[in-house]
């Protein structure tokens, strides 16, 4: 056997060995992710918007002190955002606190 | 080391084939011992095809002529600098290079989120690993850089000297670095898709993504103009070539992208079409590959072995039907409850920038394709030529520019129509004082002059526009803080990176505009054969032929270089040498040309011809404004890198998100 296809054999057990090692340690019983959970990608979702909507305040904020718009639509547009926000708290504090709770039942 | 070279590409092939299954059977069988095995891939795989590469770059440093890759593409006096850019100067290498990039960024996409949202990245590795086993089949299969010759040469046949020039060097690297780039937000999309994880997840984690792409793409197609200005020597810079095409249309599909994301981001709306935006980039990418790589079009920027069309064209199919019948099959999931809150809104006017940049894309897309179109339907091979794509694209460039001045003007969400009529008043003061100063300096006698004079106009309202906005983003900071105006400035940029970044990038563009419109519509240039002292006059320059000088440069370069005394107002002003270059087994001598550019205009001189006699033929242009275009790109790069820079307080914001969520739904593989 040439050096060459010596290296060659060791590149293969090398690689062999990186990828099989996984697949025989005690990792089977484990899952990589939870059961597709409704709630959980609720509340991300949600965790997302909250940061848009106030990102949207502070962007309205700047644009009204930069007069691109009229004080009557700057109120109008801030309600409606604190109203979106407000909702999106709501949501967020019900999903903890349903959450909290069925970890509670959780048997030991 | 070739065979190790070759070896290492075959060991790339069957890794990545087995991390795109590992991976998607760890997704779907939900198994994490499979996902920890398929996660040793793309280190695998980037390892083998660095490995692969460097046996390649060994063998140009070398002089191994025993590869024909090598044989063809370098030789014994070629610099050292030209044989590192040999590697991609032919379609094997650059295969190999591409192949290389990619597996470069999917490595570092595998670092940066192998224990982020593993409902998703295991489909996001997957779909990146099956477009590198596409890849590394055509290398291993049809395109092997490692081709031996039997019997190897002495010398190799040298590189083709249009392509011995330093652009020759950034430009393909930077220009593969866009198009590999957009894989990484196409891997995510698809994988959002597969998952049916579609909330803005994808987006934000390829944000910064997209927008290395993005900068890679416009500083790969500017490189690849500032290449052709000084190494093709016909005067100009663009020539609507359909490689230069394919390279500008995925820019502009993703520029549409890049602004409707926004909405999607602040308004949880527009999801089919952002999904759809992305795949057309990254399918652009690919027909960008097809079209140098088919032999259908002839161009100057195709290999000379293109071989490859139909390969690219059964992906280029095989993706779009995936896509295509993935999004659909996603639709009721990617509906949108909310709508717009005012048609006088920053939205709408992102909505018109992208229905002008796809318009622009589709008319390049047809003028490109329409030589293979009218062979296959009359037999006649059609080319479509410059006046098509100017007198396309020109409108519709200039509706976009104006939209550039618009959007900064309107807020999101709403406008209020006194306020925007308030804010409007001084961009379009401006433009109307420009407008009415400009007249009578330039005519008007043609369409191009009447478009250049509206280009300059609308120039200055978006300039007038967006430096309004650095001035109210200025006093409104003032107004709110003890700070100078320098301060004040920096800090609102600093704090609003995306935002100002973005508004640069607008600056950089509209001098690009500028430059093009003045250069296209009030250039000249003449053709003179002149003996030695003769003299002629273009635009106030005295130009009087000197000399002419030959060089032997190398061994296997020879230059001709003639001296050109350039006067100006009795005084000389400079002198310019144009010359040709003969390359040892190059049929054709090359011509480099000598330019003096300077803010106002380029003097642009060629050495056309010579004669024994000393006798020469001088093509001089003066190109006005080209150095504005230049100047703009590189602005582009400036606010492309502050709307780049990582933002501390954007990271925070993730952090937490990623911290809450967490905490109350932990998964398995970060417990």
């Amino acid at each position: 056997m040439g050096f060459i296809h010596f290296l060659e054999l060791i590149l293969i057990v090398v690689i062999l060995l990186a990828v099989g090692i996984p697949l025989f340690g005690k990792l089977k019983s484990k899952k990589l992710v939870e059961p597709i959970d409704v709630s959980s990608d609720t509340y991300k979702h949600l965790l997302m918007r909250k940061e848009e909507t106030l990102i949207s305040i502070k962007e309205l904020e700047f644009d009204y002190s930069t007069d691109k718009i009229s004080e009557l639509d700057y109120k109008d547009l801030l309600r409606k955002l604190e109203k979106e926000a407000e909702g999106i708290l709501v949501n967020m504090d019900r999903l903890e606190q349903e959450r909290r709770k069925n970890k509670s039942h959780k048997p030991i | 080391m070739n065979d190790i070279g070759e070896f290492s590409l075959l060991l790339a092939l069957a890794t990545a084939l087995y991390g795109c299954v590992a991976y998607v059977m760890s997704a779907r069988g939900n198994r994490i011992d499979l996902y920890l095995s398929a996660d040793k891939t793309p280190f695998i795989v980037w390892g083998c095809v660095a490995l692969s590469s460097v046996c390649l770059m060994r063998g140009f440093l070398t002089n191994d002529f025993s590869l024909q890759y090598v044989w063809a593409y370098s030789n014994i006096e070629l610099d050292t600098f030209y044989k590192v850019s040999s590697f991609w100067g032919g379609q094997k290498g650059s295969l190999l290079f591409w192949t290389l990039l990619l597996s470069s960024y999917m490595l570092v996409v595998h670092f940066q989120n192998r224990k982020k949202n593993l409902r998703v990245v295991p489909y996001a590795m997957a779909v990146m690993l099956v477009i590198i086993v596409f890849f590394l089949f055509l290398i291993n299969f049809s395109t092997n850089p490692f081709e031996r010759i039997p019997l190897p040469p002495e010398d190799g046949r040298g590189l083709n000297p249009l392509l011995q020039n330093y652009w020759m060097v950034i430009h393909p690297p930077t220009l593969y670095l866009g198009y590999v780039g957009f894989t990484v937000p196409f891997a995510f999309a698809v994988a959002a898709l597969i998952s049916k994880d579609l909330d803005d997840g994808w987006i934000r984690m390829t944000r910064k993504w997209t927008l290395i792409s993005w900068f890679f793409l416009c500083m790969g197609n500017l490189f690849g103009a500032s290449w052709a200005y000084v190494e093709l020597g016909w005067g100009g810079y663009w020539a609507w070539d359909p490689v230069e095409n394919a390279a500008f249309m995925p820019l502009l599909v993703a520029t549409a992208y890049l602004h409707s994301v926004m909405i999607q981001e602040k308004k949880d709306m527009m999801k089919v079409w952002n999904m759809s935006l992305v795949l057309l980039t990254f399918a652009m990418t690919i027909f960008g590959t097809f079209i140098t790589r088919s032999g259908l079009i002839q161009s100057v920027h195709t290999f000379d072995e293109a071989t490859l069309g139909y390969y690219f064209l059964a992906f280029l199919f095989f993706i779009i039907v995936s896509c295509v019948g993935l999004i659909i099959s996603r639709l009721p999931l990617l509906k949108s409850t909310n709508e717009l809150d005012s048609f006088l809104s920053r939205e709408s006017s992102f909505l018109f920038n992208n229905l002008v940049l796809l318009g622009i894309a589709f008319a390049t897309f047809w003028g490109t394709i329409f030589p293979i179109i009218s062979e296959a339907v009359r037999g006649v091979k059609i080319t479509v030529g410059p006046p098509f794509y100017n007198q396309v694209n020109v409108p519709i460039g200039l509706a976009l520019l104006a939209l550039i001045g618009i959007g900064p003007v309107i807020a999101w969400r709403r406008a209020t129509f006194s306020n925007l009529k308030k804010n409007f008043l001084r961009p379009v003061a401006a433009a109307i004082i420009a407008a009415v100063v400009l007249l009578p300096f330039i005519p008007l006698g043609s369409r191009t002059e009447i478009y250049t004079y509206i280009t300059f106009v609308l120039c200055v309202f978006v300039l007038t526009s967006i430096l309004t906005e650095f001035y109210k983003g200025m006093v409104s900071r003032m107004g709110l803080h003890d700070e100078t105006a320098v301060g004040a400035l920096a800090t609102v940029t600093w704090r609003n990176k995306r935002r100002y970044g973005g508004y640069i990038v607008h600056i950089g563009v509209v001098l690009i505009f500028a430059g093009i419109a003045g250069s296209q519509a009030y250039g000249t240039h003449t053709e003179k054969h002149l003996k030695i002292g003769d003299s002629f006059e273009i635009r106030g320059y005295t130009i009087t032929y000197e000399k002419l000088v030959a060089v032997e440069a190398t061994n296997v370069k020879t230059r001709i270089i003639a001296q050109l005394a350039v006067e100006r107002d009795g005084k000389r002003y400079w002198t310019g040498h144009p010359e040709k270059e003969f390359y040892k087994g190059q049929n054709q001598p090359v011509s480099e040309v000598d330019v003096l550019s300077t803010w106002k205009e380029d003097l642009y001189m060629i050495l056309a011809d010579f004669r024994e006699d000393e006798s020469a033929t001088i093509k001089v242009y003066v190109n006005p404004m080209v150095s504005w275009m230049w100047t703009g790109g590189w602005i582009i790069a400036f606010g492309s890198m502050i709307s780049m820079w990582p933002d501390r307080l954007e990271q925070r914001r993730r952090l937490e998100r990623v911290r809450r969520q967490d905490h109350l739904f932990p998964s398995p593989a970060q417990e």
